[in-house]
């Protein structure tokens, strides 16, 4: 225990201070090659001819890679977590984003490479694009996926749904309804550090794969599941990344640095540019949140209906998954016994989104949060105390019916108004996260309230 | 051509528009400029040039010719740090470590610049200003700078010590398995 409360120095701060860090861009192996990719110039279109033999055949070319030479094309991230897979590593008949790699080249030097991706011949026919989340279930709507306008494997559903209460109830008994539309935008990670693999096909078989990710396990089943290899047949080298933020847990330049290296016999590297970093990275997603709140002018929180959609940009990845995070936290911190929660992941033509530093949960706080203040302001109510009243307390079940054993929302809340100097009245300093009685337990909140001692509510029947 | 790096004179064969940041890295192996954007946006390449800081990515090596160049390198090992080296490692001041070599290089310009007197923040600020740290770590960074101005880093303690100062007595965990 003896580093409990101590100041310890970064375990690489010397290596950072001293330049003496070993990026993958600073690994060094004689005769690595340097590899480009043809990216999709269009937003949308039918690949129609693609020809890569004058490419093939100019000195200094090693290797030239498209759909036709991947063993297994189309992998998910989250296969193994059972959502199916949709995106191809390389694009094989069609383009769904602009940026999207459809053919990659190994080559001596840089010049070469980009001379190789040049002379690929490929002709398009361009579709309509969608780009607006909330034009995705017109019917009218651009045909872009194999699956139809939303991701459609919630279990039974083709969103996820959040039910719990009376949700009617409430909105009969309100007082006042106050809705809001929040739309948090796309956000590129921007690492310092662009995407970048460099793969050395060893004697033995092996392929050792140096690697930015932040994930190395994704890497290795996506990479091991592409190439369709035993996973003994990757090792990974990673663990120093120049930047993640969430745009590193995507497989981005592994794989098809791998294929390369494969093709080519020899260490190829794969280092994005500052505009591929932009252009073809994945983003944070943007979202459209609508929320309806039934509330008393004594501003008790009766109810909350909820539609969420998620820009998954051209291909699932990971967007179920936050979608799901940000149902789990529609209420935030707060507790509200009947709620409505639907939620769609809707593809566009856009990057494909993906992780970023609390994805799904950081969209809905921003939204619940500014929906609180505006409660407070339509109700005439101060905002800290709307807050505290509806605060979440010990023996409440959230929406997803977890009973909170020791909720934070009121001593953060009291602590942060004590920070900016707001003066609360004598029933609002004095709580706690306490279990609500009195004044606190109201008779809408009873049926919510867990008995002591209680850990998680089986649904009972009352969904 | 010749190049002078870190005091060591070296010939080159790179043609004469290549960049600085190129010839540095993939001929001479001097690895801790980075290749952040390549368009002179976000500092992490910054060099001396006779002690000035600039942009390796937009040098042609032939313009370096003939002068001083300097990088982290030739700042301090870890065995034997230079102030701003150690106050970055003291401050915390590197995170990621991306653009911590550029971030080095500029702050020890400016603090050469100053002649040895304290530099204020605002200097601090806008000798920085073309540096990006996406982890976003400025504060600290700035922290740093100021504190090696100041003169107010041990650098004999930062030699490559990892050692534990408790800030209470050790107390052994209740109930933990023998």
């Amino acid at each position: 225990m003896k580093a409990v409360g101590a100041r310890l120095p970064r375990y690489d701060g010397l290596a950072h201070t001293t330049g003496r860090t070993v990026y993958v861009d600073d690994v060094r192996v004689a005769g690595t090659l340097v590899a480009k990719a043809l990216r999709s110039p269009h937003h949308h279109a039918a690949i129609t001819r693609i020809d890569t033999s004058k490419a093939e055949k100019l000195p200094g070319v090693r290797a030239v890679v498209t759909a036709a030479d991947v063993p297994k094309n189309v992998y998910g991230h989250l296969e193994a977590l059972g959502v199916p897979a949709d995106e191809p590593l390389l694009a094989d008949g069609e383009v769904r984003y602009r940026g999207q790699p459809v053919a990659a080249v190994a080559a001596e030097d840089v010049e070469t490479a980009h001379e190789a991706v040049a002379a690929i011949e490929i002709e398009y026919e361009e579709r309509p694009a969608l780009f607006d989340i909330r034009k995705g279930l017109d019917p009218d709507a651009p045909s872009i996926h194999q699956w139809g306008p939303v991701y459609p494997h919630f279990g039974p559903y083709n969103h996820r749904r959040v039910r719990k209460g009376d949700v009617e109830w409430a909105f009969e008994k309100a007082d006042v309804i106050v809705e809001g539309a929040y739309r948090p935008a796309a956000i590129e990670h921007c690492p310092l550090e662009t995407q970048i693999a460099l793969v050395v096909p060893e004697a033995s078989g092996r392929l050792t794969v140096y690697t930015c990710t932040q994930a190395m396990y994704f890497s290795l089943g996506v990479i091991a599941a592409h190439l369709q290899v035993p996973l003994n047949r990757v090792k990974l080298i990673g663990g120093t990344v120049g930047g993640g933020f969430g745009g590193k847990v995507d497989t981005a330049a592994e794989t098809i640095t791998c294929l390369l290296a494969l093709k080519a016999h020899r260490p190829v590297k794969w280092r994005w540019t500052r505009e591929e970093e932009f252009l073809a990275s994945s983003t944070r997603a943007p979202w459209h949140i609508e929320i309806q709140d039934a509330v008393s002018n004594d501003g008790w929180m009766l109810g909350r209906r909820m539609l969420t959609l998620h820009d998954a940009g051209a291909y699932a990845r990971f967007s179920p998954y936050g979608l799901t995070k940000h149902g789990f936290h529609h209420t935030g911190a707060y507790t509200i016994p009947n709620v409505h929660f639907d939620g769609f992941v809707v593809f566009t033509n856009r990057v494909p989104t993906t992780a970023m530093r609390g994805f799904g949960v950081t969209s809905v706080s921003m939204a619940v949060e500014l929906q609180m203040t505006r409660i407070a302001e339509t109700l005439g109510l101060s905002p800290w105390e709307l807050r505290l009243k509806n605060a979440n307390r010990i023996g409440d079940t959230t929406a997803n019916r977890v009973v909170m054993q020791d909720p934070s929302t009121v001593p953060v809340t009291l602590a942060a108004a004590e920070r900016v100097g707001e003066r609360l009245g004598p029933e609002y300093t004095a709580m706690t996260p306490a279990r609500r009685s009195g004044e606190l337990l109201p008779e809408h909140l009873a049926a919510q309230q867990a008995p002591e001692g209680a850990h998680v509510l089986s649904n009972g029947g009352r969904s | 051509m010749e190049l002078t790096v870190n005091g060591v004179t070296r010939a080159i064969s790179s043609p004469p528009l290549t960049s600085l940041l190129q010839v540095l890295r993939e001929e001479l192996d001097v690895l801790s400029p980075k290749a952040g954007c390549q368009q002179g946006g976000c500092g992490a390449c910054t060099v001396l040039l006779d002690g000035e800081p600039r942009r390796g990515c937009l040098v042609p090596v032939a313009a370096a010719e003939g002068h001083e160049i300097t990088t982290v390198e030739g700042l301090g090992t870890p065995g034997d740090l230079s102030p701003i080296q150690a106050a970055f490692h003291q401050k915390y001041a590197a995170q990621c470590g991306y653009c911590t070599a550029g971030m080095l290089m500029a702050s020890h310009a400016l603090i050469n610049r100053n002649g040895g007197r304290e530099v204020q923040r605002e200097q601090v600020i806008e000798a920085l200003s073309g540096h990006i740290c996406r982890c976003t770590g400025y504060v600290k960074i700035v922290d740093a700078v100021i504190a090696a101005s100041r003169g107010d880093v041990d650098v004999e303690k930062e030699q490559g010590l990892l050692v534990a100062e408790p800030s209470e007595p050790a107390v052994e965990p209740k109930g933990a398995p023998a």
